[in-house]
């Protein structure tokens, strides 16, 4: 059976299923089955839909991915329906809705309404066997990390088969084949993975040590390499691509750390669009590595965290064109995970400049790239109730320092070769400094207080080469105060200001937020770019809307206008367009 | 094609009733240990399970409001509070820093491949369930200020 021909299959079964059970539900005798079946039957269904409306000042809708389908009303749709049986088995399928066209610059293939992914799984306290879609990360995701993440369209679920396995409590292993998926299809590229952890303060009964963590893994990407031009010399061409990685976690209680190292196997690099259509540079196959340092301090009332990362060539994709610089604008096929470690920003306006990790190696795009080196620091600190600086309830602080660097290297670019440096920092593509304080004032009214300072290079924000642009500097300061009024009630009002030489200059915002209940709530903010040079560009972005939540159902609501730039989710970002129109939100799960 | 799945999920919607059957997704601790919500369950009568993230503001506003009269919930209801973190590897790390910077004396878990956010069907973040005898008798999402007092009232009908 072919694939499609398999997922309608399974469609249809779990309409019948659903419809069989309904229609049952009259018939007395068969009420404890139906029951029954229903009391083993879990899911979620999650609906967005935008009516994207023509403006005034933003102009007319128009879809860039989809220039001639004027199609202004898009819902994107998720059902999820696990059922569980025999106590250890489950299968579940997910469908999903993309009519008649996704919403706006999501992947473009996700369209119409199909089956999306699929499983069968069995668990008992040794074995976790999966057949189907699956999702996955080793460590922290170097190397591997199959997830969803529906807000950006983002959803690398590997089909095939893992096998997890731990036999004892100290041991784990956990071995997986599978192919990942893109849009409603599935690559042929294929991952082959084995991951292994110990725990070593319990295994070896370490008294002092809390936590005494090691792990192994191992991470094979295959694709087969058809060369367009007969000349093209195969030869220690890599299809497979395998790559290593070793982590250590240790807690001393006060102290802790964490170490990971990964190498990625030699794999093929492009030439840059500016020379024509981008081909595999023949015979230059460049291996990666990247290093992860974490080291911490911790007691009541204090945390410090400070982290390091190296990254040489890190970008690793399931399909090799999805590696070609200006090819990948939807960020598909991304194997491993390796996000942006700055703070991520709640506030609306601390979301315009936004730093995006640099892994890539692009030997002959510009001057060269060869990766990202830098590091964060953290600082929570609480002040306690009835000293100085707490008062009568304590006041809460915390602060971020970041600091991200291209990876110093040096560029032969007429012999396609490269000379990255181990541990020294290239040109700043990113240094942010941002503090919050937390407040409760009185029994009522409470409040936060953020600054943030942000250096941010031109080319990483508003695209072309890195580091050479110069930077966009700005200060944002954030007030917000929230009055509990009692029964449910309560008001939230938020100021913002965003202050920058650069770009589109000043910003100015505001939220005001109240909740009726603890069911209902109502907002409208806006976001001002004030400061614009250009005074038809000095846009109000505002939005108004509520929503409604009970137990698992939540209905939202929102007019307005979006304002165009980076949507980002866990430190991977989505480029959407500027937009207006009225959007509806559902989520439910039973 | 459209419709009919529409009208499935309508029905579904309809005819189903909560989900009150606990999840089994594994959950780390902070040390790296393996559990999950039925073995929680297990060793506690009654507990509350809040699903936050260390980028969440309304999440640790609820956390924050909780912790301030956590001690008078135990004492009254015997309650144990785990606070599930979904940071993903980019912030979690952050987890640990946060919660000894912040005070909080809830029993810390890890869901950092968002099994347990899936499994319950949870697209954002705050969600809070409460664990009576192995089975979700309360579930809500989102946080507005004053929530915990509803929570509370919640709590006491199943203590």
């Amino acid at each position: 059976m072919n694939t499609s021909n398999m997922k309608k299959t399974i469609l249809l079964l779990f309409f019948s299923i659903t419809i069989v059970g309904y229609s049952q539900e009259t018939e007395t005798e068969n009420e404890s089955i139906v029951a029954q079946f229903l009391n083993n039957l879990t899911g979620s269904f999650e609906s967005n839909a935008q009516w994207y409306t023509n403006d005034k000042e933003l102009g007319d809708f128009s879809d860039p991915n989809f220039p001639i389908e004027d199609k202004s009303l898009r819902v994107n749709s998720y059902l999820r329906l696990d059922y569980n049986f025999l106590k250890n088995f489950s299968v579940g399928v997910q469908l999903e809705s993309y009519e008649p066209l996704p919403l706006l610059n999501y992947y473009t293939e996700y369209k119409g309404t199909n089956v999306a992914t699929y499983y069968a799984n069995y668990r008992n306290e040794k074995f976790d066997v999966t057949a189907g879609h699956f999702y996955e990360q080793f460590g922290s995701g170097l190397l591997l990390r199959a997830f969803e993440e529906r807000q950006l369209g983002l959803n690398n679920a590997l089909r095939g088969g893992r096998i997890k396995y731990a036999p004892t409590e100290f041991l784990n292993f956990t071995a997986l084949y599978g192919q990942p998926r893109i849009g409603f299809e599935t690559s042929d590229s294929e991952i082959f993975g084995f991951d292994t952890n110990i725990d070593l303060s319990n295994a070896l009964k370490i008294e002092n040590i809390s936590t005494f963590n090691l792990g192994l893994s191992y991470v094979g990407k295959n694709e087969e390499f058809i060369p367009q031009d007969a000349n093209f010399d195969t030869i220690d061409f890599p299809e497979m691509v395998h790559s290593y990685a070793a982590r250590v976690d240790l807690d001393f209680g006060k102290f802790y750390t964490s170490a990971e190292y990964s190498i990625k196997g030699k794999d093929a690099v492009y030439s840059p669009a500016s020379a024509g259509i981008p081909e595999i540079i023949e015979g230059k196959y460049f291996d990666g590595n990247a290093l992860l340092l974490n080291l911490g301090y911790t007691k009541k009332g204090l945390g410090i965290l400070g982290t390091l990362r190296r990254m040489e060539n890190m970008a690793f994709f399931s399909e090799r064109e999805y590696s070609v610089p200006g090819n990948n604008n939807f960020n598909m096929l991304n194997t491993n995970y390796v996000p942006a470690l700055t703070k991520q920003q709640d506030y609306s306006l601390a979301n315009i400049y936004i730093y995006q990790a640099q892994p890539s190696l692009q030997i002959q795009n510009f001057a060269g790239q060869a990766g990202e080196i830098g590091g964060q620091f953290d600082l929570f600190y609480k002040f306690n109730k009835e000293t100085s600086l707490g008062g009568k309830y304590g006041t809460k602080v915390s602060a971020n320092f970041s600091y991200w660097a291209l990876l110093d290297a040096t560029f032969d670019q007429d012999n396609s070769t490269y000379d990255a440096e181990f541990l020294k920092f290239g040109s700043r593509l990113n240094r942010d400094f941002n503090m919050e304080i937390r407040k409760k004032i009185s029994k009522n009214w409470s409040g936060i207080f953020t600054y943030i300072n942000t250096i941010i290079d031109k080319g990483v924000t508003l695209g072309g080469p890195l580091g050479v642009q110069g930077d966009i500097k700005s200060n944002i300061v954030i007030a917000e105060a929230t009055h509990k009024i009692g029964k449910g009630k309560s008001i939230r009002v938020e100021a913002q200001h965003l202050w920058t030489k650069q770009d589109n200059k000043n910003w100015a915002g505001a939220t005001i937020e109240y909740n009726a209940t603890n069911a209902i709530a109502f907002y409208v903010n806006d976001a001002y770019n004030y400061g614009n040079d250009v005074e038809d560009d000095q846009i109000h972005y505002y939005n108004v809307g509520g929503s409604y939540t009970k137990g698992a159902s939540r209905v939202a609501l929102n007019y307005g206008r979006q304002r165009g730039g980076l949507l980002c989710v866990g430190g991977v970002c989505r480029f959407v367009p500027e937009n207006t129109g009225l959007t509806v939100n559902l989520t439910t799960s039973f | 094609m459209k419709n009919l799945i529409l009208v499935a999920v309508l029905l579904m919607t309809f005819t189903l009733s909560a989900q009150t059957d606990l999840p089994t997704a594994k959950l780390k601790t902070l040390t790296g240990k393996t559990t999950d919500l039925p073995t929680i369950a297990k060793e506690n009568d009654l507990i509350i399970v809040s699903l936050w993230a260390t980028w969440c503001a309304p999440c640790k506003n609820e956390l924050d409001a909780i912790s301030e009269v956590y001690d008078d919930w135990k004492e009254e209801t015997n309650v144990k509070l785990y606070a599930v973190s979904v940071d993903d590897s980019r912030t979690v790390k952050r987890v640990k820093p946060l919660i000894n910077g912040k005070g909080w004396e809830y029993e810390i878990l890890l869901d950092t491949n968002n099994d347990l956010k899936r499994a319950l069907g949870a697209p954002t973040v705050p969600v809070t369930l409460i664990i009576k005898n192995g089975e979700i008798v309360y579930r809500h999402s989102g946080y507005s200020p004053g929530a915990e007092d509803e929570l509370y009232e919640e709590l006491k009908k199943h203590s």
